[in-house]
């Protein structure tokens, strides 16, 4: 009577081997880089693994899973990143006695400002961890905040519409933090307080581990609720408006939700990236960037799921980092005619998205939509169903 | 002429069809008939490769029509006037009927366009007003006369009754006899005014979820009371004499 | 003119058509265009390319920026929109795809850019194409011929849409494709007269604003939510509306960083593109379809006392 099952297992393991196939390319890449380049460009790259890993599951939320068109992701990277950028610095300033209004964000007096910070937190590693959560929540708040602020005009609009607009908010959203000096200094970057000081130059391999936690803890969340009765309401949602509407389901309130939640996350990554590069440039938080590359990572490791989320951020920052190191000695002919090998980014970018969509939709990991019972309830349920009726 | 055999097919993944088998002779007038829903406009649209067809045969005159585009087929001969939109409403009457004659040269759709006004008078009257500005009978109309404009071998009519006045509705299946009996157009129609249909139809194909329930001739189809009553809301009094009466209880209802 | 006049002209020419292009190419095909940002940039690019190697006057290249324009909605839909639109791909899909062909287009304009500054001294990163102009009635020339081009062209479009048979057939296919087909139109056609149309347009406007604005190889990527806040602010519906939109959000941009600037300072400045977004949004919340959902043709029979037809 089970049938389910056989067909069930045989698919899991053509899954795994995919998976273990991409798995392994990128391990080759990244040994080919270790001893090529040494461990210190592995590290960059983990860290941006993490933190876009961390943004394109929130996106994949909104978009992969409830079905909304987010074209505006960078609109709560921005957020998350200005949060980090204007409030904590200045709550240490405060506290520190130091100028922490208006002028704490301009080029003359920033500049000063965060050093003394720094050596403070660097010489207690029990300060760092405490601001280093204050910078978390306070992105993830302020996230929350534009997600819902965002989510109160746009929820209503249909497909495009709704893309486009979130779009134009994203971009709005950049040009205010570029020109309203005492957010984030304006054209000038700001700096942020750094809570991994106290590590000295092992900076970077701390890193490594705490932003993979702060990964996996969100990844291990979105799980959950991606399994829960509110994650196959945003499903329904997604395949289908209309039955959704007749189930009794709130799609506004359902959408909502998902736009809060995604918006949080995003800028908790948006906040880590800050506090990874030590400034907030609002010139530098593109739609490029936050928007388009996590489309992209997304749509390569298959929309609605969040190990291909993982895969496909893996898989395209090593070869984005491969142009950038790379350029000069596989692009030569390139520079011969004074052409700079970094388009190749975009053109990069560009490619993978337009080869998605033509040739393999369902990006490296198809979603797997997993029964809401485990699989031993289902069968105990059948089993004693089948009982009863004899 | 046209020939369904086998035919399965739907919308996306959704499966309308199954199984299904139809005659259209040549020069006759075939009629389908059948509930709401079973499924006698997707068979039309599955001609024209409107639908998705999962599997079986077409043909039209011996050729194989499955997987030709639809523009294609129009230019075979095959005209098809829908049950909802069907004429283009932002368009002026004549540039409809221009539309409709897409393939013919110039002079050819003035020739046809002049021939259909004077089938139509009415539409003479409007020709030059937006075709969403017509009533619902001056559409049907309009419909009927692109159906027309470019000399077709087959008519695929479905529902033209709908939305019409006793009166004309009555007359426009007086015009689709005639379209057989002059033109010599064959025509496979689908009809909710069941009884009429039978009546002037040659053969009648009763069509119920997807499936064929009945083929033959079609007034035959009118003296199986149980079919009639149950599937298309045909009563049958009592008749005197040999030929049954018939009385239209509801026009096109789902009768169970 | 008032200074913002003068080029807020010109910019709100180049908008409409970016806008009317956009508008055009969604009702058509369900595809929101991303790429004709990059379109915009490479219509920049060409007349930029032809007065500095060439020399002349900006004007004299706009057929080749035209055939350009066409060009590439041409590689676009036989490349990628096409099977898509024949495999029925979802909106999203579709304007993720045209984000895609976008992106590698500004890459090659990047890269040509680069090339043009290697090989010929030239750099288009910041170009202000107005230097090329010359002066009719102490304005730059732009100011009316462009406005005036932009008006042709949508004459030249309005004639191809009502009186050609083709272009009925277009409108036939835009409102029923279901019939038009069965009619023996062919879709196909349809949609790529349509890239060529977009195409060009939105070459065209490119090279139109970068007669206001300053030329760079990102200027589309820049300006795309404005061409599309005017294509949505035009309702989405007809193309005349999508132009119209453009017209207004690129006069009202200009207009409003002039007026508020004279009011409050020149900070606001950095700012200017809130000025039509908050335009856009506004007129959707009275407006929900745009500006073409404004019963222009009710009001106006309503005053002069005609009998309406009975309208479906
Ligand atoms: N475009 C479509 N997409 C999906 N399902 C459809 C579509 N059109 C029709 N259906 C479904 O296919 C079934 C058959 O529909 P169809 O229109 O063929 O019925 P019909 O016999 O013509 O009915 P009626 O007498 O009401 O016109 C119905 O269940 C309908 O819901
Ligand atoms: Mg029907």
């Amino acid at each position: 009577m089970i049938t389910n099952e056989s067909p069930g297992g045989k698919i899991k393991g053509l899954f795994s081997n995919r998976i273990v196939f991409v798995l392994a390319v990128i391990l080759a890449f990244l040994a080919f880089l270790y001893f090529s380049r040494g461990i210190s460009i592995i590290l960059t790259i983990l860290i941006q693994v993490t933190i876009f890993s961390i943004i394109t599951m929130s996106l994949n939320l909104e978009s992969g899973y409830a079905g909304i068109p987010q074209f505006g992701r960078v609109a709560a990277v921005i957020a998350g990143a200005f949060a980090v950028g204007a409030i904590p610095g200045r709550i240490m300033a405060a506290f520190m006695g130091l100028p922490a209004g208006a002028e704490y964000a301009s080029d003359t007096v920033n500049f000063k400002l965060v050093p003394e910070i720094n050596a403070l937190l660097a010489s207690s590693w029990l300060v760092s961890l405490g601001f280093l959560i204050m910078c978390l929540v306070l992105a993830a708040l302020s996230g929350a905040l534009i997600g819902w602020l965002i989510s109160r005009p746009a929820i209503r609009l249909k497909e495009g519409y709704l893309g486009i607009s979130m779009l134009a908010i994203g971009d709005f959203f950049m040009w205010v933090g570029h020109n309203w000096n005492i957010i984030v200094g304006g054209s000038t970057p700001v700096n942020v307080p750094d809570p991994f000081r106290v590590f000295g130059t092992d900076r970077f391999t701390v890193i490594v581990p705490v932003f993979f936690v702060i990964a996996i803890l969100i990844f291990i969340y979105l799980n959950k609720l991606t399994q829960s009765p509110f994650g196959r309401n945003l499903r329904m949602l997604r395949d289908n408006d209309l039955s959704a509407n007749a189930a009794g389901l709130n799609i506004v309130k359902v959408r909502t939700q998902a736009l809060v939640i995604g918006a949080a996350i995003a800028a908790i990554g948006g906040g880590l990236y800050v506090i990874y590069t030590g400034s907030v440039a609002a010139i530098g938080l593109t739609r490029l960037t936050f928007t388009f590359w996590p489309w992209a990572y997304m749509m390569l490791g298959g929309i609605g799921s969040n190990i291909g989320v993982f895969l496909g951020v893996f898989l395209l920052t090593i070869l984005r980092t491969m142009i950038i190191i790379f350029r000069s000695t596989w692009f030569g002919f390139l520079l011969q005619v004074g052409i700079d090998p970094l388009w190749l980014e975009y053109t990069l970018l560009g490619a993978v998205i337009i080869i998605v969509i033509l040739f393999m939709p369902h990006g490296l990991v198809p979603e797997k939509i997993a029964p809401m019972l485990p699989s031993k309830r289902i069968k105990k349920v059948l089993a004693d169903r089948q009982a009863v009726s004899k | 002429m046209l020939t369904v055999k086998n035919l399965n097919s739907g919308y996306g993944k959704l499966q309308v069809l199954y199984d299904l088998n139809i005659e259209v002779p040549e020069k006759g007038l075939t009629v389908v008939v059948g509930p709401n829903g079973a499924g006698k406009t997707t068979l039309l649209c599955s001609i024209m490769n409107i639908a998705t067809v999962f599997s079986g045969e077409i043909t039209f005159g011996g050729e194989p029509l499955t997987g030709v585009v639809t523009h294609k087929l129009a230019q075979k001969g095959i005209s098809y006037v829908p049950q909802m939109g069907n004429v283009f409403a932002e368009l002026t009457v004549l540039d409809n009927l221009h539309m409709a004659g897409y393939m013919l040269s110039k002079a050819e759709a003035n020739d046809k366009a002049a021939q259909m006004t004077e089938i139509f008078p009415v539409l003479k009257k409007f020709i030059h007003r937006l075709a969403g500005t017509l009533s619902g009978g001056e559409r049907r109309m309009l419909a009927i006369a692109m159906g027309l404009m470019k000399n077709p071998k087959l008519m695929l009519l479905d529902e033209l009754s709908t939305d019409l006045a006793p009166i004309i509705a009555e007359r426009v299946m007086v015009e689709v006899a005639r379209m057989r009996d002059e033109l010599g157009i064959t025509i496979l129609m689908v009809e909710q005014m069941a009884r009429r249909a039978l009546e002037i139809g040659d053969t009648a194909y009763l069509l119920v979820s997807g499936e064929v329930r009945y083929s033959g001739q079609a007034d035959s189809l009118l003296h199986e009371p149980e079919l009639c009553s149950m599937y298309l809301g045909i009563k049958q009094t009592a008749g005197k004499g040999g030929s049954a009466k018939l009385s239209v209880s509801d026009e096109g209802s789902e009768n169970s | 003119m008032a200074p913002w006049m003068s080029s807020g002209l010109i910019y709100a020419s180049g908008l409409a058509m970016t806008a009317g292009s956009i508008t055009l190419l969604y009702i058509v095909t369900r595809t929101f265009n991303f790429a004709v940002a990059s379109m915009a940039t490479i219509g920049f690019i060409v007349v930029y390319t032809g007065v500095s190697l060439y020399g002349g006057l900006p004007y004299q290249y706009y057929p080749f920026v035209l055939i350009i324009g066409a060009i590439t909605g041409v590689i676009c839909y036989y490349g990628l929109n096409r099977p898509l639109l024949y495999r029925k791909a979802a909106e999203t899909t579709l304007m993720m795809s045209t984000l895609g062909y976008d992106l590698i287009l500004l890459s090659l304009i990047q890269m040509y850019s680069d090339y043009l500054t290697y090989t010929f001294k030239l750099f288009p990163r910041r170009v202000t194409m107005s230097v090329f102009d010359f002066e009719l009635y102490g304005e730059s020339a732009a100011t009316f011929i462009l406005p005036i081009t932009a008006i042709a062209c949508l004459t030249i479009l309005h004639f191809f849409l009502t009186k050609t048979k083709f272009g009925i057939a277009m409108r036939a296919t835009i409102e029923n494709p279901t019939l038009a087909g069965a009619s023996g139109i062919n879709s196909d056609r349809v949609y790529l007269v349509s890239w060529i149309i977009s195409g060009s347009m939105a070459a065209l406007g490119g090279s139109f604003m970068a007669m206001a604005m300053t030329g760079t190889p990102v200027m589309g990527m820049v300006t795309i939510p404005l061409m599309f806040a005017g294509a949505i602010l035009g309702g989405l519906g007809n193309i005349y509306g999508g132009i119209l939109g453009g017209m207004v959000i690129g006069l009202t941009e200009y207009a409003g960083v002039y007026f508020l600037a004279k009011q409050f300072g020149p900070w606001i400045l950095g700012y200017r593109m809130g000025i039509p977004l908050f335009i856009m949004a506004a007129t959707l919340l009275v407006f929900p379809r745009g500006l073409s959902g404004i019963p222009l043709g009710k009001i106006i029979k309503n005053l002069f006392g005609q009998k309406r037809g009975a309208s479906a």
